[in-house]
């Protein structure tokens, strides 16, 4: 009896040893070491190249196009397919989308009119444009599950359709789309409560928010700090009722629609991740990035993971079964757990996550926003933390992306427009410096001074309401940057001065090198000079935005753009 | 308890070895007098799995990074 006692003891250690960190880095270890899946032949020829992620020798891997040239990806995040919730009685989350998602309904140019009653206006063919216009190569893309899959087990074509016409617009416009599963304190299924405002809440459909009863109440004004929210997103991370199963379902019904279209750059897993009851690093090690290796292992057939059952707890060394997407050729932007945003500090080990080689780490950039010093009332410019400053996230990011194995992406990074000078600046100087792109939160947006929109809240006063009211001067002066789209030279450095719009950049390369393509926006008017380059080329297109070309001729080379006063477009 | 816990949460992991190492010490030189000699081994290899994975996952860190 005794004997019995012991053995079933020693198998329980040895049980919780290999589903917990032990078995954890067992399995990161093995799959640093598996070869890479490759795609048996080139991607069908589209519009936009491929994009890929490099991985350089002792260097942080980056993302590159067909080439293998470094891509710089800048852009937006418009907020117009977000299932948000809309009304008066918030006893009644259930409110259908409030924006048609019938692609017929934008069809020909066609846009519904915005309203005040809902935060953000519907996502039309002439923001992508707009956008283009700007100097932007690329759109993040935020969607909601509760709208791909309203009822369990069956997927919306309608909002596919949705999703795919803006896929298209942004492929007509030269736009790469960042495919973003979103989310916002998990669902507005949360339910209503003291402090809810479910109108920021989106995420999950109504079935696979499970609160167990726990009251949907918000804390020190933070919507994640919600029992309710805490429960539901538990239930999501230990699969409770298959949950987790139909998530990465809805994924493969994404991927499989877009597998062969190289507009889509690639998917945002899970957008902000919330841990719910579990603390970091567990959170991130056991429970997050495990689920990413399932969804990789899923969608491209690859098995990093052990072969487990479904349909409940999957424990961290688990992998997935193949869905059949065998989408081999897209990139996968990993988002931190919600904490490092808080922290600007790793959240996790680190461990590799899939032997998938187009992994991109997304960091999201709120410092001084939601940044302890932020929930201390602390004002920016004379905050106690963090203590490494803005470069402390970045610094950091750079190490976690080399450990995972992953590219970096700033994912999401804004502000209130009064802080631009300080944050956004601020931001953007560190993005030039790492080298990374980056997606600006948010495209456009209702409401007051201090809404977050690139572009003035539209005037409610008029009817038809616009989408928008102006370009916002300052966000303009310093989004619609000059900036390298793309280079061969991944070790280059370049600097864009948003007072003067002068412009520098410093590279090296060999004779035979792909060409280093730098995006000049209408905005800046500055003469250019190289040297060290065959015979730059520019096209300008008829907004004034310039695109430039230059093949290096072998060794140290350099872009210049002269100081010259900028051209806002502002209303224009 | 300290062994599982260190498993999952390795910051545990450390305490549970000094902790198992102390009590097995303890209960060899009590004759017989003190029990749980079984959980407390089975608390030291816990706590000595979960030391090691974090040294390991700790050390991947610092040279992957």
């Amino acid at each position: 009896m005794r004997l019995v006692a012991r053995l079933v003891a020693a198998l329980l250690v040895l049980g919780l040893a290999a589903f917990t960190y032990p078995g954890a880095l067992a399995v990161s270890m093995v799959v640093r070491l598996t070869a890479p899946p490759m795609a048996a032949s080139p991607g069908p020829t589209g519009d936009l190249a491929w994009l890929h992620v490099e991985h350089p020798a002792q260097a942080r891997p980056y993302i590159a196009d067909e080439q293998k040239r470094m891509v710089l990806l800048h852009g937006a995040i418009p907020a117009g397919l977000i299932d948000f919730w809309t009304g008066t009685d918030q006893s009644r989350p259930n409110s259908p989308p409030f924006y048609p998602i019938d692609p017929a309904a934008y069809a020909g140019g066609r846009c519904p009119a915005n309203s005040p009653a809902i935060r953000y206006p519907p996502l039309c063919r002439a923001d992508l444009n707009q956008m283009a216009e700007l100097g932007f190569n690329s759109v993040r893309l935020p969607l909601s599950w509760s709208l791909l899959e309203p009822e369990r087990g069956h997927f919306s074509q309608t909002y596919l359709d949705r999703v795919a016409q803006v896929v298209d617009w942004a492929r007509a416009a030269g736009l790469y789309v960042i495919i973003d599963m979103h989310q916002n304190a998990y669902s507005r299924y949360v339910g209503p409560g003291t402090g809810v405002d479910l109108s920021y809440l989106s995420g999950a459909p109504s079935w696979a928010t499970l609160t167990d009863g726990f009251p949907s109440r918000v804390f020190l004004g933070q919507r994640e700090l919600n029992p309710a929210v805490f429960e539901a997103d538990s239930n999501f991370w230990y699969d409770r009722d298959g949950i987790q199963d139909e998530y990465i379902a809805t994924l493969a019904f994404l991927a499989k629609r877009f597998r062969d279209d190289s507009t889509v750059a690639g998917y945002s897993l899970f957008n902000e991740p919330w841990p719910g009851w579990n603390l970091p690093p567990g959170f991130e090690d056991l429970l997050l990035f495990p689920f990413y290796r399932r969804v990789i292992d899923a969608i491209t057939g690859i098995h990093d993971g052990l072969p487990c059952w479904t349909g409940l707890f999957m424990p961290a060394p688990c992998g997935y079964p193949d869905l059949g997407v065998h989408d081999v050729r897209h990139l996968v932007f990993l988002d931190t757990g919600l904490l490092r945003e808080v922290t600007d500090f790793p959240t996790h080990l680190g461990l590799p996550v899939s032997s998938y080689l187009n992994l991109v780490l997304a960091v999201h950039a709120y410092t001084h926003i939601y940044t302890f010093d932020a929930l201390a009332h602390q004002k920016p410019a004379q905050a106690s933390y963090p203590w490494g400053g803005y470069e402390q996230s970045y610094s950091l990011a750079d190490r976690e992306a080399k450990a995972l194995g992953a590219a970096l992406f700033v994912a999401e990074f804004g502000d209130s427009p009064s802080d631009d000078s300080l944050i956004v600046a601020n931001q953007l100087l560190e993005q030039e410096k790492h080298e990374i792109g980056f997606a600006f939160w948010t495209w456009k947006e209702n409401g007051g001074k201090s809404s977050w929109g690139m572009f003035d809240a539209a005037r409610t006063d008029v009817s038809p309401m616009s989408s928008s009211g102006c370009l916002r001067t300052a966000r303009e002066r310093l989004l619609a940057r000059v900036y390298p789209l793309a280079s061969s030279d991944p070790g280059l450095s370049y600097h864009y001065n948003s007072d003067t719009g002068s412009f520098s950049l410093i590279g090296h390369g060999r004779a035979g090198d792909s060409p280093t393509v730098v995006s000049i926006p209408p905005e800046v008017r500055g003469a250019v000079a190289v040297s060290g380059t065959a015979v730059p080329v520019t096209e300008t297109s008829p907004g004034g935005s310039r695109l430039l070309t230059v093949t290096p001729s072998g060794g140290p080379f350099s872009i210049a753009v002269a100081a010259a006063p900028l051209v806002l477009l502002g209303c224009g | 308890m300290l062994g599982l816990l260190g498993l999952p949460f390795g910051v545990f992991a450390p305490f549970a070895v000094w902790s198992g190492f102390r009590s097995l010490r303890r209960i060899r030189a009590a004759d017989g007098e003190l029990t749980g000699e079984t959980s407390a081994a089975l608390g030291l290899a816990a706590g000595l799995l979960g030391v090691a994975a974090l040294i390991v996952g700790t050390a991947y860190w610092f040279l992957a990074s």
